[in-house]
């Protein structure tokens, strides 16, 4: 290998993380592979390194002639009815007896060979069943234990070597395999020497064009022995190298994070917040929430106050009649709910639409089980909304509640100028009941430019009132207007904070979660 | 038997046709298989027995079919006593099936008799890539005249089109003879076939090939058992030991009990007129079922159809009830556009035309007045496009939806495939359909307005409005005349829309207000029905694309009961 490959334990680390993150993310079968190839990897590499071979192969491919003929002894009968093996068979080279490990397999006829080769110790040879009889349940356990072993040498005869059951179901789903699989043409013995040769070649053939080139081929004929000891010299090497099941964990993850990267879409790109909301998702958020409604009610109040303040006395109690707006919704109290009323249908029609905005934008090109899991989590977000958003206008700090100094001076010359009006009114009165009296000259009556001063102090303070009201007003609505813009801007920064905490931020939680699964899965299948 | 019953063939013909007409398009579990099936029937009605119908008394024709490496073609040399099939190691070997017949009955398998589909070749024999359509014909005297020999392709080779063609050429036979060998008589693939026969009732003859001769009588027992007890007690079974090759061809006495029964049967035109009628009875009886298990498959078809329309129906439909709840309950009332109505009520604008000084009358109206002037049109935009943002989400939260409930129903996955994220949200002209259509109905609703005022031109007030004020009115009145006003409304003064009623009831007639309110309500109804149907015939069209002719169901049992009748009636 020229690339240097990482190791299994980094490789099976990568693919735990991948499924932890995907855990409760991701509802796919793949992830459940996965998961049950780290169980399987967790129990095989606590049973020791032993190299664990299987002889699988067609009813009547002489299997059990050949695991004999290794063996050295009479182990599986080979007979000539069919189906002929019916239970797995184990032999085990070496000391240190694989029990648990056979126990693990599941293997229950065990034979220990007598004087075994110490190049060979550490084999734990198995002959399968036979896959393709009518009996069913060999199949499955020759399926089963396809999955366990860490070598397979396929077993296959010159009449059964292009079987589609072979190469449909065993042969091409290991492409990726190539490296654990060893195939062995038996009895070669009832073909002459250019009928081997190109049925070599036409088995070549098909093993290339299944993605399995890295794949050697034997010939061997079990009840001649030839090519038998170039058998024994390929498991000889594979024992003492003492990396098969490392290599077969290694492939195997390699298979399942190739299933995993079909959930994979391309990672986020650099440089974009993803957990700011964007403008359209705070306004709609806005609208729902009612901020438009407060803000409205922010100015009223202002330019009610500003009105009793400034007005004229004799008129702006009548503003008492009316209830203020502002203390009418409510707000204040971030911990009791705002009267502020339901979003309406629209509102919440928006609302809606914006949130399904912000989702397709981060979304725009992950895989659809991705977009599913970003679906369902702004659909729990969606529940909480209204409380949130309603607790932010609640909480929201309108700006201070005093009355601006210089309103007040304005009503305190209100009051002057009343006074003074009052006073010429009280001196007319005075004239008017002395004249009744007949007593006319009593008091004095100044004139002013001819006017005389109780008609000016009561005209003039009048009309001084109502002027300085006049003047007052657009003062007070643009004061009342910076307020009411003030109180928006707070209330959106809230409103932002709270699209932030419950929509963006999930949203791009979800995303970062993607893209370290991606990350995984990539790292896994190097 | 009546003139009028029609006859085997014709109603066999008549139910060919309607097999073939089934169509399998949505992907619910075992539609492979049903599709499969629904071909073999018509591929054997084609091939075997519309011919054999019309013709009982042409050849027999025995099919040779077996496993990879069985040894069929050397067996079928050895009959003949000549090189007529390639015999090879490589497999599979048999590329395209040979037929060999007598010199008198060429014409009867030239022609489109049997196996209408498949051409005929003759000749030389053919590179190793022979066509698969093709059939090469041969005709040899070593055959006698009455029986021919067909050269199957492996029932389980690598190749699919020789597991299909060896599928088919068994179909169309009137005699299997099923070669396997000592290693293979217990293979899975190959006995499914034998229980295909014994289910059609087929005649059958099997031959054991390369038994080694030591143990020859064990494994002819232990196949005698298995054929037993798979119900295939009257098939005769002849067992061919492994001997050396004698110049390509079988030993003549390990073929020679074999060769002696296919002469024999030649001959006997007894023993022929009861193979060929055991073989055709069975295979007519087991129609029956097959035709039940297919309609069986397109009934699930047309469920799967049902249910995936009556998703789409159920999603739509409700977002219909949305869109008719918000309409009619005046909720679209609240918020902006009721503001924006407060706005315009309280405004100088309307009493302007009343009174003369703008100060005395706004004190005396209070805090309703704001002091903003908002001119009519304002206000009816505002609820225009408060009514589309509402049909935008509908539509968009419908869509989304359907393609949620399709993925997790049988087949909807794969009428989804590819157009995902187009059938998730409302079609990309949707927004302008609806802002043109709530346009539409704006104006719907100035046209009844005018209609109805144009008696009541002398009322000053109403002309000064004009007529949009008074459509506004219409507009808001129908959102609220439904008494969604209850008590729970805290920033709303609904008085002002009231107000608005009253005036436009003292303009208009009582009577005449509450029957344009409903007028309009129910036009807006309709449009926004019209607009999501729109929507949902985007899934409706998937799977009416996809789904089977509703009629086909009946169609093909008429036929199977015409066959039933026609039979019966013989």
């Amino acid at each position: 290998m020229s690339r240097r490959e990482p190791a299994l334990a980094d490789r099976l680390g990568a693919l735990r993380e991948a499924v932890e993150v995907a855990d409760g993310r991701l509802a796919v079968p793949e992830v459940g592979a996965a998961r049950a190839l780290l169980a399987k990897a967790g129990a095989r590499e606590a049973l020791g390194d032993a190299t664990v071979v299987a002889l699988a192969g067609a009813t009547g491919s002489g299997k059990s002639t050949l695991f004999n003929a290794l063996v050295g002894a009479e182990v599986s009968s080979p007979g000539v009815r069919r189906p002929t093996t019916g239970t797995t068979h184990a032999a085990v080279w070496g000391g240190d007896g694989a029990d648990r490990l056979l126990d693990w397999l599941e293997v229950s006829r065990r034979h220990r060979v007598e004087a075994p080769d110490p190049a060979l110790d550490g084999l734990v040879l198995l002959d399968l069943p036979d896959h393709d009889s009518v009996r069913l349940e060999h199949r499955l356990e020759v399926d089963r234990l396809v999955e366990l072993v860490d070598v397979l040498i396929w077993v296959l005869d010159p009449q059964k070597y292009a079987d589609a059951a072979v190469h449909d179901r065993y042969l091409a789903p290991l492409a990726g395999h190539a490296g654990v699989l060893l195939v062995v043409l038996n009895q070669v013995d009832r073909l002459d020497e250019p009928a081997g040769v190109a049925c070599r070649d036409d088995l070549r053939r098909l093993l290339d064009g299944e993605g399995l080139a890295a794949t050697p081929v034997l010939p061997v004929s079990a009840r001649t022995g030839a090519g038998l000891p170039e058998l024994r010299a390929v498991l000889e090497r594979r024992v003492t190298a003492r990396r098969a099941a490392t290599d077969r964990l290694a492939a195997d993850a390699r298979g399942v994070a190739g299933a995993l990267a079909a959930h994979c879409g391309t990672p986020s790109r650099a440089g974009r917040d993803p957990g700011r909301p964007g403008p359209e998702l705070v306004e709609a958020l806005a609208a729902a929430a009612g901020v438009p409604a407060v803000v409205s009610a922010v100015e009223r109040s202002a330019r009610r106050r500003g009105a009793r303040s400034t007005g004229w006395p004799l008129l702006r109690w009548t503003a008492r009649l009316r209830p203020d707006p502002l203390r009418r919704l409510h707000l204040g109290d971030e911990e009791a709910r705002t009267s502020l009323p339901q979003p309406g249908a629209v509102a919440a029609a928006g609302l809606r639409t914006a949130v399904r905005h912000a989702r397709d934008e981060v979304g725009a090109d992950l895989p659809q089980a991705w977009r599913d899991e970003l679906r369902r989590t702004t659909e729990v977000t969606e529940e909480r909304l209204a409380d949130r958003l309603d607790r932010a206008v609640a909480g929201a700090d309108l700006g201070p509640d005093r009355t601006p100094v210089w309103q007040r001076a304005t009503g305190v010359v209100q009051w002057l100028l009343a006074l003074v009006g009052l006073a010429g009114a009280l001196w007319l009165v005075a004239l008017a009941v002395l004249g009744w009296l007949q007593l006319d000259g009593v008091l004095p009556v100044p004139e002013v430019s001819g006017l005389p001063l109780p008609t000016v102090l009561l005209g003039g303070g009048l009309l001084a009132g109502a002027l300085l009201a006049l003047v007052a007003r657009p003062l007070v609505r643009a004061g009342a207007r910076r307020r009411a813009r003030r109180a928006r801007r707070r209330l959106t920064d809230r409103v932002a904070e709270v699209a932030r905490a419950e929509v963006a931020e999930p949203l791009a939680e979800t995303r970062a979660d993607h893209d370290r699964f991606c990350a995984a899965v990539q790292r896994a299948g190097r | 038997m009546t003139a009028a019953a029609p006859t085997v063939p014709d109603a066999l013909e008549t139910l060919r046709d309607r097999v073939a007409e089934l169509s399998f398009g949505l992907a619910v579990p075992g539609r492979a298989d049903a599709a499969r099936e629904a071909r073999a029937v018509v591929d054997q009605v084609d091939d075997y027995l519309l011919p054999r119908l019309r013709d009982l008394d042409a050849p027999l024709l025995a099919v040779v079919g077996g496993s990879t490496g069985a040894g069929k073609s050397t067996l079928v040399n050895s009959l003949l006593h000549a090189d007529v099939t390639r015999a090879g190691v490589l497999r599979p070997t048999t590329r395209a099936p040979v037929l060999v017949c007598a010199p008198a009955d060429r014409a009867a398998f030239a022609g489109d008799r049997v196996l209408p589909h498949l051409a005929r070749t003759t000749g030389a024999p053919g590179g190793p890539d022979d066509g698969h359509g093709a059939l090469r014909l041969v005709a040899h005297d070593a055959l006698p005249a009455g029986l021919a020999l067909l050269d199957a392709p492996d029932v389980d080779s690598v190749v699919t089109a020789n597991r299909d063609l060896a599928a088919q050429l068994l179909a169309a036979a009137d005699l299997w003879i099923f070669v396997t060998t000592a290693a293979r008589y217990a293979d899975a693939v190959p006995w499914d076939l034998l229980h295909t026969a014994v289910q059609r009732g087929t005649a059958v003859a099997v031959v054991l090939d390369r038994v080694p001769p030591e143990a020859r009588d064990e494994v002819a027992d232990d196949l005698a058992g298995m054929l037993r007890r798979a119900g295939l007690s009257a098939a005769r079974l002849f067992v061919v030991a492994e001997r050396p090759l004698d110049g390509g061809l079988l030993p003549a006495e390990e073929i020679a009990p074999l060769r002696a029964w296919l002469l024999g049967l030649a001959a006997d035109q007894e023993q022929r007129d009861a193979v060929v009628r055991q073989t055709l009875a069975g295979a007519l009886d087991s129609l029956s079922d097959r035709v039940t298990g297919l309609l069986a498959a397109e009934e699930q078809q047309h469920a799967a159809a049902r249910t995936l329309q009556e998703a789409a129906d159920a999603a739509y439909a409700r977002a219909r009830q949305e869109v008719d709840d918000a309409v009619a309950g005046g909720a679209l009332l609240r918020g902006e556009v009721l503001a924006r109505w407060q706005e315009f009520v309280g405004t100088g604008e309307w009493m302007r035309g009343l009174q003369a000084s703008v100060g005395r009358l706004r004190d005396r109206i209070g805090s309703a007045m704001t002091g903003r002037r908002t001119s009519p049109e304002q206000v009816q935009a505002s609820l225009g496009s408060s009514v589309a943002d509402l049909l935008q989400a509908a539509a968009d939260s419908a869509a989304e939806r359907t393609a949620t409930s399709w993925r997790s129903l049988p087949g909807g996955t794969a009428l989804l495939a590819g157009r995902e994220r187009d059938l998730e949200a409302a079609s990309p002209d949707f927004p302008d359909a609806a802002v043109d259509e709530v346009r539409d109905w704006q104006g719907e609703v100035l046209e009844l307005v005018r209609s109805e005022g144009a008696g009541k031109r002398a009322r000053a007030r109403w002309l000064s409005w004009g007529v949009n004020g008074a459509g506004a009115v219409v507009m808001v009145a129908v959102f609220a005349s439904t008494g969604g006003l209850t008590g729970g409304e805290v920033a709303v003064a609904g008085g002002t829309t009231a107000v608005g009623q009253r005036l436009l009831e003292a303009v208009l007639g009582d009577a005449a207000v509450r029957s344009l309110a409903a007028r309009a309500r129910a036009d807006l109804r309709e449009r926004a029905g019209r607009l999501l149907d729109t929507e949902r015939a985007r899934f409706a069209d998937l799977v009416t694309a996809a789904a089977p002719a509703p009629d086909g169901i009946t169609r093909l049992r008429a036929a199977a009961d015409g066959l039933a009748t026609a039979r019966r009636s013989r």
